[in-house]
């Protein structure tokens, strides 16, 4: 009786605590929206840089450069693109309001690895690897609540 | 045993129905697209008729491409990877026709070309006139240096009032160093400053063309050349380097002269570069292209006014028009 | 024993009796896997736009590892497509037994073969090629015309499917995370066996053919041994036969203690981390090393990639695992080797999130391509079905970075689970284990997100 009390208490707390990590919503910056500009460099099969890093409300302006053979650059999320052949260099511009991660991917099929050819935009603090590493601890430690005890 | 006949049968004929392909082949043939490493346009040569439709199905193998026809008004279409485009070309007149990759690909881009061969009744035509760096005797190759250059960028706007009278075939014969340094010999303009004389130069050379024309020049600068050239002609585009090095390489391997080899494209925001070649020898240039220099030879695929326009557009990069 | 057999409803048991749904799938899979191999021969050499790059890489993939392995363990090789040409070799029959007869030489496999070293190797060397497996249709297409071929040469030397049961690369680690699946097919009452006569299961009868994996159901206590061909269902004189729904990951209670099987866990842990960081990653030059198979850089990549999956990740485990006896407050005397394959089980359930996870990157992101391949499946500009000209659009969002979070921790959690079980039972602590599965989990996060 005593260690079912235990166990339900034990669920109970990881249950608050998961709940937790995923809820509590990130320290809001108090960063002013600003205009970004990135060149952002396209080859087989990466963008550089790769990762790109803005706070939500920046305007973001992206100048994509193609090296080798044609690419194109899509935002997940936002849905925006451009498309440059070598030596044209093609520039778009949105406004960033959602935080989180968002892969840049080439949009113009441009050899075997094209699908593969990605990159990263953070919009804001980027607490989603945190919270995933945090969720997956507590998944380890809600383990042996799982495992019927064989000798009780 | 009737339900195991009928299990083989099935079996054949699912085998059999998806096998097709492989001796079927596509309806029509497809026209390749490859880098040209790869191989570049498969098949490359093509016959057609004159007058009649000439349909292709165009698709690439690796990357986007394009395809364009040298000397037509046909508008160039996208030939996108695993996909077929359908084009319907009708050639009016018969004869070999350049077609070529619209879209930069790589260093090797502009060998992506092969021919159509349009057949027809010829047209009594007279027999082309030998190009103008021909019937002027330009040595092409030969290095080209201003003796003068400006201090100042000249400006038309602010070219002095003269009356110059100067035609097409002066202005293709000559570089504005050479008109500059005329200039300082003519009784009328020798007392100009030398800062005026200039303006009087930019001003004959935006004479010699137009807004539009300096837009066409433009966009087939952008479209064809800047990749190599830089977009503001430094010579320093994007393969500017890879060209370089490609000659170094091939000059460890190949006994040749070191002005023929593969190099870097001049810088033409060095105005004793620019300055010292005549519209002719650019046009020249461009008409017949590098013979081994890593430029290609434009001749095919634009038209004698087309290259006039890209020549006065590279003018620009030294001299502001009005 | 928390146990329900699914032969209770009357209409599925009479259709998975029945020899025509099974074959009939595996017929149209049949004549897929042959569609993909002509595809990738003479179809367009683009492979988001080739027929047997999507259908195998995209389509296939998708449904086996979020689908078909999960929920029903060996359930793919129950109609794969493959065996169907070597089996008829030996039966000279598509449905049944065609009376016991058996063609081809029909050698009993060398011991040398009866474990899964080779599917191990296989895998491995599959894994090395893999960016141009997963991306050129040739490529893809001389892989399924090798394991076909292999498939059918191995029917006609050996006796039954020695080729699915020790070198099939897929049917390696199919059976390896087929102990996590809720499914089980085995027999209700083992002293009915024990007192069969005929042992049609295993020799074969008029009924039905003897098991082609050479598995005694009797004796079945894990899933990688039974192919889920359903024969003995068919067979058996008994009725003895049992298709059980069962707790996830049940065969892990007691694992094998394989190191076949340990190393066959390590292999795909380390395949996984090692694709997420070179197709989902943003390093150009180590996509291209992957892809340009026989340069140097190549090399140097194959070489990592196998120093990872054979010496990295089980040397790390080996020493979670001597921590693991140290901390146990028992210590029975077992030999170190076979602590370390006991206690590799808890990394089947790990793995399988590890490629769920990996999956739901890239098969979404993609998965727009079938339209486009449906219609015109080998790029010659045919219109099957009006989508040809589908526009690329991923369907990919924050919903996928959620569900991979939540695999990925289910993944951390089955694998603790594991840990705990096992360890009670062989005397290891479960916490270094444990810690392992967290640290890798959270690695393969930080290449995912």
């Amino acid at each position: 009786m005593n260690l079912r009390r235990k166990k339900l208490w034990m669920t109970v707390t990881l249950a608050v605590l998961a709940a937790a990590v995923i809820l509590i919503p990130a320290p809001a910056l108090a960063a002013n929206p600003i205009e970004r500009f990135v060149m952002v460099e396209a080859s087989q099969y990466a963008f550089t840089p790769a990762t790109l890093h803005a706070n939500p409300g920046d305007t973001v302006t992206i100048e994509l450069h193609s090296a080798d053979v044609a690419h194109g650059i899509y935002v997940e999320g936002y849905g925006v693109s451009a498309e440059a052949q070598p030596g044209q260099p093609v520039a778009f511009t949105f406004v960033v309001t959602e935080s989180g991660v968002f892969r840049l991917r080439c949009s113009i099929t441009c050899g075997a690895l094209h699908p593969f050819m990605l990159g990263r935009l953070t919009v804001g603090p980027n607490w989603t690897l945190a919270r995933a590493a945090a969720l997956a601890g507590l998944a380890v430690l809600a383990a042996p609540l799982a495992v019927r005890r064989e000798t009780a | 045993m009737k339900q195991e006949t009928l299990a083989r049968l099935v079996v054949l004929a699912l085998a059999g129905v998806a096998s097709i392909p492989l001796i079927s082949g596509p309806h029509t043939p497809l026209l390749h697209a490859r880098l040209a490493e790869e191989g570049g346009w498969t098949p490359d040569v093509l016959h057609a008729e004159a007058g009649e439709p000439f349909a292709l199905r165009l698709t690439s193998d690796d990357v986007l491409h394009g395809f364009g026809v040298g000397h037509t008004d046909i508008e160039p279409v996208l030939v996108a990877p695993g996909t077929v485009t359908d084009v319907t070309l009708t050639f009016d007149q018969p004869g070999t026709y350049t077609y070529y990759c619209t879209v930069w690909c790589g260093l090797n881009h502009w060998r992506m070309r092969g021919i159509i061969v349009v057949e027809g009744e010829t047209p009594s035509t007279a027999p082309p006139e030998p190009p103008l760096y021909v019937q002027l005797a330009i040595d092409i190759d030969a290095p080209h240096p201003a003796d003068v250059t400006p201090a100042v960028r000249p400006d038309a706007a602010n070219a002095p009032d003269a009356a110059v009278e100067f035609s097409f075939e002066q202005y293709a014969a000559t570089s504005p160093a050479q008109l500059f340094a005329e200039f300082s010999r003519q009784p009328g303009l020798k007392d100009l400053t030398d800062a005026q004389r200039w303006n009087l130069v930019a001003a004959l050379w935006a004479g010699q063309t137009s807004p539009a024309a300096l837009v066409e020049g433009e966009a087939i600068f952008r479209q064809e050349c800047a990749a190599c050239h830089g977009q503001l002609g430094g010579g320093d585009g994007l393969y500017a380097e890879a060209l370089a090095e490609a000659g170094e390489a091939a000059m460890d391997e190949l006994a040749g002269t070191h002005d023929m080899m593969i190099q870097a494209p001049p810088d033409w925001q060095d105005p004793a570069v620019l300055l010292g070649a005549s519209p002719a020898l650019l046009h020249g240039k461009m008409l017949r292209g590098g013979m081994g220099t890593g430029m290609p030879m434009w001749g095919a695929l634009y038209t004698d006014a087309q290259l006039w326009n890209v020549v006065a557009y590279l003018y620009t990069f030294q001299l502001n028009s009005p | 024993m928390n146990r329900v057999s699914l032969l209770q409803i009357p209409w599925l048991k009479a259709a998975l009796k029945n020899r025509w749904p099974q074959f009939t799938i595996s017929a149209l899979l049949m004549a897929g896997f042959v569609f993909a191999i002509v595809a990738g021969l003479v179809g367009t050499p683009v492979g988001s736009r080739n027929f047997g790059i999507i259908a195998v890489w995209i389509a296939w993939w998708a449904i086996l590892i979020l689908a078909v392995v999960p929920v029903t363990g060996r359930g793919w090789c129950s109609v794969c497509p493959i065996p169907m040409a070597g089996d008829f070799l030996q039966r000279r029959s598509l449905l049944g037994p065609n009376g016991g007869r058996t063609r081809g030489l029909n050698l009993r496999l060398p011991k040398l073969f009866r474990n899964i070293w080779w599917q191990n190797a296989a895998f491995a060397l599959m894994a090395i090629f893999s960016a141009a497996i997963l991306t050129n249709p040739r490529v893809t297409a001389l892989a399924l015309i090798i394991m076909l071929v292999a498939a059918i040469g191995m029917s006609a030397v050996f006796e039954r499917r020695s080729f699915c049961k020790s070198v099939c690369p897929v049917g390696g680690f199919i059976g390896l995370y087929s102990q996590v699946a809720p499914l089980e097919l085995r027999v209700a009452d083992a002293a009915a066996c024990a007192s069969c006569a005929s042992k049609a299961c295993y020799n074969g009868s008029e009924a039905g053919y003897g098991c082609p994996w050479g598995t005694f159901p009797a004796g079945l206590t894990r899933n990688p041994a039974c192919g889920l061909c359903l024969e003995c269902l068919r067979s058996c004189p008994n009725d003895n036969i049992v298709l059980n729904l069962r707790p996830f990951a049940a065969d892990l209670e007691k694992p094998a203690a394989r190191l076949d099987e340990a190393f066959k866990a390590f292999l795909m842990l380390g395949a996984a981390l090692v694709y997420a960081a070179v197709f989902l990653g943003p390093w150009g030059n180590l996509k291209v090393a992957a892809l340009a198979a026989g340069t140097w850089p190549w090399l140097g990549y194959a070489a990592a990639f196998l120093l990872i999956c054979l010496a990295l990740l089980p040397g790390l485990f080996w020493v979670a695992v001597r921590l693991a006896k140290r901390m146990a407050p028992a210590k029975p005397h077992t030999a170190r080797r076979h602590d370390f394959a006991q206690a590799a089980a808890a990394l089947v359930p790990l793995g399988l999130a590890f490629w769920a996870a990996f999956s739901l990157s890239f098969v979404f992101a993609n998965g727009s391509y079938l339209l486009n391949v449906l219609s015109d499946p080998l790029g010659w500009g045919w219109d099957l079905f009006g989508t040809a000209g589908a526009v690329w659009s991923p369907l990919y969002g924050s919903w996928t970075v959620a569900v991979q979070v939540g695999v990925l921790a289910l993944g951390a959690f089955g694998a603790a689970r594991v840990a705990q079980r096992a360890g009670a039972r062989g005397g290891l602590h479960p916490l270094p284990v444990s810690g392992y599965s967290l640290a890798l989990t959270v690695v393969m996060m930080g290449l995912l997100l």
